[in-house]
């Protein structure tokens, strides 16, 4: 069993005294592509905000490639990568001006010569020069990559990354994920709500329910007990009672 | 190469030079500088032209010819009008720039993006208040090059060290003026949850500290901010100015830069007494002490997972 590159132990966060995420304990391993699932308000971006160090938990910790969330995050933050679900960049600003602002601030020896290989690598080098101001959601959702992935890190985190893409978008965006994950050996943590994404992308999943973990496994582990066919479905609604919150349908 | 912080500060301040509302606004500081020189250069050399043919006329008629007048005032006193551009123009350039500083940031959404950077505890605040630094900075130099270029090429003002070294301090003490302001700015577009809010918190205390505190705290004309000095307008000597002006004194900034300012720039009238109850440079220095500590506070409890205004 590989050692786990992120490594989540009792964490909690609650705002105005509710609590939002509920002793959440998991590990993942080091080149897993895992999907973290649940319903709206479960707690997923809020775990996702812990995990990159945006925000603090009310408790517990986590380990990321051996850094502490809580007591180095500066040692995260050179570990990971992150893409919000609303990508935004500096509008009056070219997508190679952004990508030349985050590639500094990351550290990097040579900004430019990386900037060039991150737009080739996601085939969006004829973006270089326009301004962000002018793109569409897919192209900001390039460039919202390319700023993650600068660095090289060792965790790239991705918040529901389709949301509002375009079918080519989202294809694009897979084939991307599975050539980081196979090439680089990034481990990818990527919240979402489409369950045909995770069957076609992750190696492993989570379910969040009421900011508890109500399930991980792999999925192949997922695919042997529900079958191949809608194997995700399946699971997803035989745990619905517990994944949905009080009152919903 | 450089920290996080440096690149940081270094970048934004280069994002908000691009912005055209701070471009129009340092081009008409600048523009007003120029005008500045130009309106003492214009009054020294009237005066003086005068002088020539009324020293000429009296030498002729064998009466004894006074000196020029140009020479019996500071040199420095050119630069009055300076003093009313910074209060006005400058510090709400300084409020601009503070307020684009981190707006641009908060409109772009990208605070999450620097968040997750490796960017050490208090660096984004510390990045903030150094590029604002730097752009005051650089602007008070470049009206300061304007100024030495003025007193170079007139021929009637010749300035000594101390006069140097008064105009020196006089371009420190707006400086800090423009950096009281400019940090309130910042202060206010990190703390506000709209992005109108943030530029009315530091333009109402603008005009509060430019039109309103010195009709309370030195004289009740309208007029008052446009003088270079509130002394050139009648004092009134009501009991009530007497206590407004030691009490809120401390307070009417605009009013102790100028004070300031006219002492070094040797404008002030000699029997002109502060009623505040502390220095002016005081009032000054501490102002800028409480709106860097409000704007560090602010700047490092912003909300990285979002940053965005609410509306």
């Amino acid at each position: 069993m590989p050692a786990s590159i992120i490594s989540i132990r009792h964490m909690c966060q609650t705002f105005d005294s509710l609590p939002v995420v509920r002793d959440l304990t998991f590990g993942i391993a080091e080149g897993e592509v895992f999907g973290f699932l649940g319903h709206n308000g479960a707690g997923k971006t809020t775990t996702v905000h812990m995990l990159t160090t945006l925000a603090r938990p009310a408790s517990g910790t986590a380990e990321i490639a051996g850094a502490d969330i809580v007591g180095d995050p500066m040692g995260v933050r050179r570990q990971i990568g992150y893409v919000p679900e609303n990508v935004r960049l500096y509008d009056t600003l070219t997508a190679q001006e952004n990508l030349m602002f985050f590639a500094r601030l990351s550290g990097l020896g040579d900004p430019a010569a990386r900037v060039a290989e991150t737009l080739a690598l996601l085939d969006c080098s004829d973006l270089a020069l326009r301004r962000v101001g002018g793109f569409s959601k897919g192209m900001r959702q390039r460039i919202g990559l390319a700023q993650a992935i600068l660095h090289r890190p060792r965790v790239l985190f991705l918040d529901e990354p389709t949301s509002g893409l375009d079918p080519m978008g989202i294809k694009m965006l897979r084939d991307v994920i599975a050539r980081l994950n196979r090439d680089r050996g990034m481990t990818i943590f990527m919240n979402t709500h489409l369950l045909s994404e995770i069957a076609k992308t992750c190696t492993s999943i989570g379910v969040l329910g009421h900011g508890r973990l109500i399930y991980h496994d792999t999925m192949q582990a997922v695919t042997a007990r529900y079958g191949s066919d809608s194997a995700l479905e399946e699971l997803y609604l035989s745990l619905a009672p517990a994944s949905q919150p009080a009152g919903a349908a | 190469m450089r920290g996080a912080t440096q690149i940081l500060a270094l970048q934004s301040a280069s994002f908000v030079l691009r912005e055209r509302i701070v471009a129009v606004l340092v081009g008409l500081f600048v523009a007003l500088v120029l005008l500045s020189s130009w309106l003492g250069w214009s009054a020294t050399a009237t005066v003086t032209g005068i002088y020539i043919r009324s020293a000429a006329f009296l030498q002729a008629s064998g009466q004894p010819v006074p000196p020029n007048p140009v020479l019996d005032i500071s040199p420095l006193s050119l630069m009055r009008n300076m003093v009313v551009y910074v209060a006005l123009i400058g510090a709400l350039a300084a409020i601009v720039i503070g307020n684009q500083l981190v707006a641009l940031d908060r409109k772009s959404g990208v605070i999450p993006l620097i968040g997750v950077r490796p960017v050490p505890p208090h660096g984004y605040a510390l990045a903030k208040i150094a590029a604002l630094g730097g752009l005051v900075i650089g602007l008070t130099a470049l009206s300061a090059l304007v100024s030495v270029a003025t007193f170079a090429i007139l021929p009637q003002t010749t300035l000594d060290g101390a006069g140097w070294a008064r105009l020196a301090g006089f371009f420190g003490l707006s400086a800090i003026y423009m950096m009281i302001l400019g940090l309130v700015a910042l202060a206010s577009a990190a703390f506000a949850r709209a992005e109108g809010v943030g530029l009315l918190v530091p333009v109402t205390l603008w005009l509060t500290l430019t039109f309103i505190l010195p009709a309370l705290t030195s004289n009740i004309l309208p007029t008052a901010a446009l003088n270079p000095i509130s002394a050139l307008a009648p004092l009134p000597e009501s009991p009530f100015f007497q206590w407004a002006g030691w009490a809120l004194g401390p307070v009417s900034l605009a009013d102790a830069y100028k004070i300031d300012s006219a002492r070094l720039l040797g404008f002030l009238p000699q029997d002109y007494a502060v009623r505040a109850m502390v220095p002016p440079l005081a009032s000054l220095l501490a102002a800028l002490v409480l709106a860097a500590v409000w704007a560090t506070h602010a700047l490092t409890r912003i909300d990285l997972t979002k940053g965005d205004y609410d509306a």
